[in-house]
């Protein structure tokens, strides 16, 4: 069943509060480290970058527009495949 | 840079017409059939493909010189490689895979750190995954124009300026 709304989306505190701390202290490009897999990606962290624990190590995951409403879990795997190159690229943003 | 860039495996046998199961690692997996000709690691066998349609976990394709199940059979596992110069020019500021991987990694003050060991896109931005020898684990960087300023794949090499506390 889905989250109730009159309940507002679900972030732990303590993100809110290194956001707002990376907002105030100006350094956007810092690697917020964060463990809370289950908070929502809200609108005042685009731009910003989160560490996102995946058991091993923190996935640095660059929040854009598109993500809000998402979970930060959903951007950092706690299992990894490499695959294969082939003729896939990477845009540097 | 490399030279060949596998793009594909042969699965085996499709049928009992001499059509195999293609594997393709492409972005877009049909795009397999525009560097044709596709060869063998070595070089020494090169195929024209045609892809026949889209299968369970595959592609269903034609090989020039592979006329029989049997033929199509013998080839199973083979992997296929294309011709790193086959791929089509990038976009400013994008990059292959194939061309990040095994670049040098020096910091702005040109200290080395390692290696690109792999490139991941986890839905986010695209990351260098970095190992060197004074890492105790590989380290996960955005590619961004800020935390990799420069990319030299003519020298072999990238510049990094990682966000403070991701190299602890």
């Amino acid at each position: 069943m889905a989250r109730s709304v009159w309940k507002g989306p679900f972030v732990d505190a303590y993100v809110l509060k290194k956001a707002a701390a990376a907002r105030d202290s100006g350094r956007l490009n810092d690697v917020i480290k964060i463990w809370s897999r289950r908070s929502t990606i809200l609108p005042q962290f685009v731009g910003l970058t989160f560490g996102v624990y995946n058991g091993q190590k923190h996935v640095p995951v660059l929040v854009t527009e598109d993500m809000i409403g998402q979970k930060f879990g959903e951007y950092s795997p706690t299992r990894t495949y490499y695959g294969h190159a082939a003729d896939k690229k990477a845009k540097r943003k | 840079m490399t030279e060949r860039v596998q793009v594909g495996t042969i699965g085996g046998a499709y049928g009992v017409k001499g059509e195999i199961r293609l594997k393709s690692f492409c972005a877009i997996p049909e795009d397999i059939a525009d560097y044709s000709p596709l060869t063998t690691e070595d070089g020494s066998r090169s195929f024209d493909v045609t892809i026949s349609r889209q299968i369970t976990n595959g592609l269903a394709a034609r090989l020039s010189g592979v006329d029989t199940k049997e033929q199509a059979d013998a080839l199973r596992g083979l992997a296929l490689f294309a011709l790193r110069s086959q791929l089509p020019e990038t976009d400013e500021d994008e990059y292959y895979y194939t061309d990040l991987i095994g670049l040098d990694v020096f910091d702005t003050g040109g200290n080395p750190l390692g290696k690109v060991k792999a490139v991941q896109n986890h839905g986010a931005t695209d990351l260098l995954e970095i190992f060197g020898p004074g890492l105790k684990t590989t380290v996960l960087l955005p590619f961004t124009k800020e935390a990799v300023p420069t990319v030299d794949i003519a020298s072999g090499r990238v510049i990094v300026d990682p966000p403070e506390g991701l190299l602890e």
